[in-house]
């Protein structure tokens, strides 16, 4: 019965995994054929051949593989469109999708139409940047990126900070994430192509807040939460980019931001005790309590 | 081109992450993980040149630019490196230089790049390969990063980082200690200080990338070690704290694309992060009269940590009176475990005709489980007269997590679309803490014994009726007052937090031209958060014994949770007549047991248009305007406002310039809360490149961001007379507190080559500000309100000869405060303001 059972799973498991490859995968699809209005890359060449040279050493020579996609899917025209009359009468563009000429809600679906597919992609419709008209090609260039990775037109930050100025004089603040110094990308915390979440904020694996990917001593859970950190997230602490403030806190003095609810508020936040003479000690509040994040052991979060 | 220093500048064009220059160690390391991949990347990258040498060099690969690279086999192979030494000059606060940047001097391995292509894609191992490395030799930041894919058979990508940082702000959780209390402290270092060392390693295998069935895999580290200090609260004394974590995450996952033009996809990943903090006595900076060291804390005030502290300074280190508080020793140990399992189903589809739809649904059942916390204090706490306590216990919390999201998109017209997004964030935190406590108390004190050198009582309870029988004055008695607490204690606490929260987004976009759109449409949302606290005492048992000790008061056993109220003892207070002890068993009478409820129900419209009047003229318009009918805290806003507004104009090929608004605006507007927030930043910067010899990049930004709420205090000083406004407070004063910072931020970078071996760049980033804020204490130094940071840097590269250049930078770092650093009455703070210089000489290798 086991044994059935087992060869059973094993058929399946084969079966799926040859389904999986490409039918007759070839080893160099380029100098296919013409099939219907398709002229193959090769065609393209002799005309485009920077733009053939700088596609050919790119990731999207891939497409050349993609047999089950047919040449609708391969070369050049994956994403040109049927070349065939433009071979015939190269004045002839009326079948090419030229992506200068194309609006940006064209060109992300071309874009999309092979890359929906990928993980970073699937929100794709979530997209802050899809609403606003900005087109994949705004950020990507096939043909004259700046970077391998990704074919960016320029290296991150620095590409993010063409448009969202206002993160590049946060991230050169004293307190700051390490992004000009390379050590956090904007897309390690930002899916630019689109999330569930507001800001295009990523989350973490463990389906909170993406801060805990880095910062895990601080993910929990804690016997002892501080709720705030929990509902409201760590933005209502801190701001993530860059600040004037030591540990990017939103406000200069910490007392100033405890005592903003520990003024007794609609939640579980308690008034500032009586002993806690603002005019005689105690810079911060932290001082004592320190495990500010949230305390296994002490409901006042002192350890 | 934005910031470029002279360390980034040339390589960043073609680089895929950017770099700054980088500093501090003089010791040339590279990680053991970080090794073995560079010797598979040299072995592979030898293998390949080996298939076939006699293949000719060919031309500079495109984005890699300068070097030529050499052919072998079917691969052409690109290597640079960039080595040398940095000089750093700097003046002044080092501390704050080393927070802040932490670039020191020494030999660097600034950048080393290898790009391995197969030109003719036939290559055995893989087609592409990148690594790229920077930061190796002690700069605060090393990263590495590699991708190496084969066609359709796989896609695989790693990368280290290490990021070492120094928080030491002197000016944070500083007591504030005056010049006029006998032994003025100055406080140099944070309470809260730390060297981070976080080390994080990502690796990503995709199997299959092109076919219907692909998977992944990937696997994460990251450690932590934060040796440093905190506070111990009872006795204000910074104690050593080690901190060592390391989270370990596994991840497999199967994408299924056989449906027509519809992805299918199934995470499962495990998350397993261990924490071990331990805290240890430190900085025994006095002595009692005996020689015992001791620790009188940070907080030098008042009667703390004892009116007259020294009594002896000629000494080393000074002798102090033994009825301080303070601490003789002190430990703690935690180290909790915590697993995250994460099931992930996801799905995309276009599978209708002008409609595309995407989701997620997600289920994690997370555990944190701490089996070992283990604290012992020796020394003396006054205000309680405890004289030692150790605290056990094991403590558990769960996460549980439902995640679901869905979102839709339907073209009704070719210019008309409808989009809907639904989210479903569901998670509750139940916990539980087992704790046994034990606090000891002092036996009557001898002849010239007082504090830290009282004895402890012997008394536990199984001998309580021995060592302490009534009346309760045997001189090995437990000497409390009216605020010590319980002698054992044994309790079980119960929490609970939760939050269900969805929400609706429904968007209409019409296309007016091809150039012209706007969007409008309407967010709902409803967040449910619920807590709970409970605790139970197993067995709290107070012993009698004190000076103050009389028959009303159950010789002082009758206190603290057992006090006598209206000449009883509390109902779960029982009174052993023999030993005397009072044990509490039973519900804590505070206990919040029922389920507290908070609801929130918010809405927002939203509207935005995106215009390309012209080709090269592009306008971006959003706003947002909510309302929500309640809030968790008073600063979670009831009123929200956003406009932002972004316009990017290229008159010329060569010419870009943009210009954005920003404005944030959130109220909650209750009365007695009064919080009212912005952020207002107004930006504008402009790329010239008018010959490929000469460009400038010009950019300020101007944000304004402003804070206000009431809040409520107590203060002795004479600066606030307000009642406080807020009915409930404990606290009896109140003001309208508020903070106000103004950022002015700008940069330049032109680069210009005056030859054509010859490369100069100048630049300068700065931000100055200025802020204000409420001031509830006199003594407290403005801090971060008022600096100017500037950074002016200059570089020259000389192309030498044929892939060899040599580059001179020079990077000034200038912070100057202009706050109040060190207000009168203050014990003396050092300055805060450091500048300095930084040179470096590298010398570049492209083959």
């Amino acid at each position: 019965m086991h044994q059935r059972t087992f060869l059973t799973l094993a058929a399946v498991l084969s079966a799926l995994w040859l389904w999986s490859f490409p039918a007759q995968a070839q080893q160099n699809a380029v100098s296919q054929a013409p099939a219907g209005g398709y002229a193959g890359a090769d065609a393209c060449k002799d005309c485009h051949a920077a733009e053939y040279e700088s596609w050919e050493k790119s990731r999207h020579w891939k497409t050349s593989n993609n047999t089950r996609g047919g040449p609708a899917k391969q070369g050049c025209e994956a994403c040109h469109g049927p070349a065939a009359d433009h071979v015939a009468n190269p004045a002839d563009t009326s079948k090419l999708f030229l992506f200068p000429k194309a609006t940006p809600k064209a060109i992300n679906a071309q874009c999309l139409s092979c890359h929906a597919s990928s993980t970073q992609q699937l929100h794709a419709i979530n997209s802050l940047h899809a609403r606003s008209d900005i087109a994949c090609t705004s950020c990507h260039s096939a043909h004259h990126s700046a970077t391998r990775e990704f074919l960016l037109v320029k290296t991150q930050p620095e590409l993010c900070y063409g448009c969202h100025q206002q993160q590049r004089a946060q991230f050169s603040m004293p307190f700051r994430h390490r992004v000009n110094e390379g050590l956090v990308q904007c897309s390690d915390c930002h899916n630019p192509h689109g999330t569930e979440r507001s800001h295009q904020l990523r989350t973490s694996v463990t389906e909170d807040q993406v801060c805990y990917n880095c910062h895990a001593d601080k993910r929990g859970p804690f016997v002892y939460e501080h709720e705030p950190v929990r509902t409201e997230g760590c933005e209502i602490c801190h701001t993530p980019h860059g600040s004037p403030n030591v540990h990017l806190l939103k406000m200069s003095n910490v007392n100033l931001l405890c005592l903003s609810c520990h003024t007794i508020s609609f939640a579980n936040a308690p008034g500032a005790p009586s002993f806690h003479n603002q005019a005689a000690q105690y810079q911060a509040c932290t001082l004592c309590h320190t495990q500010i994040h949230g305390s296994n052991s002490s409901p006042f979060l002192f350890k | 081109m934005g910031i470029i220093t002279p360390e980034t500048s040339r390589h960043d064009q073609q680089h895929h992450f950017g770099r700054l220059e980088r500093l501090r160690r003089n010791v040339f390391s590279i990680s053991g993980a970080g090794m073995v991949v560079l010797t598979m990347i040299l072995v592979c990258s030898a293998g390949a040149k080996a298939q076939n040498p006699e293949l000719p060099d060919q031309g500079p690969l495109q984005q890699t630019g300068e070097a030529s690279g050499k052919a072998g086999g079917h691969y052409t192979t690109q290597q640079t490196i960039e080595f040398g030494y940095r000089d750093s000059m700097i003046n002044g606060n080092l501390t704050n230089y080393n927070m802040f940047q932490d670039y020191a001097s020494g030999w660097r391995l600034f950048d080393y790049d290898l790009n391995i292509h197969s030109a003719n894609h036939q290559g055995l191992l893989f087609d592409d390969l990148t690594f790229g490395n920077f930061g190796y030799g002690g700069d605060p930041v090393s990263v590495s990063r590699l991708r190496v894919d084969k066609n359709k058979w796989y896609d695989f990508r790693a990368s280290f980082r290490r990021d070492d940082y120094l928080f030491n702000y002197n000016l944070l959780g500083n007591p504030l200690n005056t010049t006029t209390f006998s032994t003025p402290i100055p406080i140099t270092t944070s309470p809260n200080a730390s060297q981070f060392v976080r080390h994080m390693q990502d690796y990503d295998l995709l199997l299959l990338p092109e076919s219907r069935l692909r998977f992944r895999f990937g696997y994460s580290r990251i450690s932590t070690k934060a040796p440093g200090s905190t506070g111990y609260e009872p006795t204000a004394a910074v104690v050593s704290s080690d901190l060592v974590g390391t989270s370990n995450e596994y991840r497999m996952g199967v994408d299924y694309r056989g449906l027509p033009r519809t992805t299918l996809s199934f995470d499962e990943l495990l998350n397993y992060t261990r924490v071990d903090t331990s805290l240890a006595s430190r900085d025994f900076a006095f002595q009692l009269a005996n020689g015992t060291p001791v620790n009188l804390g940070a907080v030098f005030q008042g009667t703390t940590p004892c009116a007259s502290p020294v009594i002896n300074s000629a000494t080393i280190p000074p002798t102090v009176a033994s009825n301080c508080t303070g601490i003789l020793s002190y430990s703690l140990i935690g180290a909790p475990r915590a697993k995250f399992p994460v099931e992930r189903f996801s799905f995309q589809s276009d599978y209708f005709k002008n409609f595309t739809m995407s989701g997620s649904a997600a289920y994690s059942e997370s555990s944190n489980v701490m089996t070992d916390l283990n604290e012992m204090f020796n020394g003396w706490i006054s205000r309680t007269v405890t004289r030692a306590s150790t605290t056990a216990g094991p403590a558990a919390a769960k996460r549980v997590v439902a995640d679901v999201n869905w979102a839709g998109e339907y073209h009704i017209t070719d210019k008309l679309s409808l989009r809907d997004e639904f989210y479903y964030h569901n998670w509750r935190i139940p916990s539980a803490w087992l704790t046994t406590q034990t606090n000891l108390f002092a036996t009557k004190a001898g002849l010239g014994q007082s504090g830290l050198t009282l004895p402890i009582s012997p008394a536990t309870a199984a001998n309580i009726a021995t060592v302490c029988p009534a009346p309760f004055t045997a001189v090995n008695c437990p000497q409390h007052n009216t605020s010590s607490g319980p002698d054992v204690l044994s309790e079980a606490v119960s929490q609970f937090l939760g939050q269900d929260l969805k929400n609706n987004l429904l968007e209409v976009k019409y296309d007016f031209t091809k150039r012209v759109s706007a969007y409008i449409g309407y967010f709902y949302q409803t967040r449910t958060i619920d807590d709970f606290a409970a605790t139970s005492d197993i067995g709290e048992m107070y012993f009698p014994g004190g000076a103050t000790a009389t028959a009303a008061n159950r010789f002082l056993a009758a206190r603290a949770d057992c006090a006598v109220a209206a000449g009883a003892l509390p109902s779960d207070c029982s009174l052993d007549p023999v030993t005397g002890v009072i044990t509490e068993v039973g519900p804590e009478a505070t206990n919040d047991t029922a389920r507290n409820y908070y609801h929130i129900r918010e809405n927002a419209a939203e509207f935005g248009v995106a215009a390309r009047p012209k080709d090269n003229l592009r306008i971006n318009a959003d706003f947002m305007a909510g309302y929500n009918d309640n809030s968790f805290t008073r600063i979670s806003p009831r009123q929200l406002q956003s406009y932002k507004v972004r316009a990017t104009y290229e008159p010329k090929p060569w010419a870009n310039v943009t210009a954005s608004v920003d404005i944030n605006e959130n109220r909650d507007n209750v009365y007695t809360v009064n919080n009212l927030e912005h952020g207002r930043t107004y930006s504008l910067s402009t790329a010239l490149s008018p010959r490929s010899d000469f460009t400038v990049d010009l950019g300020y930004g101007y944000m304004d961001v402003y804070t206000q709420t009431e809040i409520c205090f107590p203060d002795s000083s004479i600066l606030f007379t307000q009642p406080c406004p807020v009915a409930g407070s404990p606290s009896p004063l109140g003001t309208l507190s508020f903070y106000a910072s103004r950022d002015n931020y700008a940069y330049t970078d032109i680069m210009f080559k005056p030859h054509k071996r010859i490369t100069a760049l100048v630049g300068y980033s700065g931000s100055i500000v200025r802020g204000s804020t409420t001031f509830l204490n006199p003594l407290s130094p403005a801090g971060t309100l008022d600096f100017n940071y500037l950074m002016p840097y200059a570089s020259l590269t000389l192309d030498v000869y044929k892939g060899i250049s040599y580059r001179t930078a020079w990077n000034y770092y200038g912070y100057q405060n202009y706050g109040i650093e060190n207000p009168a009455g203050l014990a003396p703070l050092a300055s805060q303001n450091f500048n300095g210089n930084n040179v470096t000489f590298v010398l570049r290798y492209a083959f």
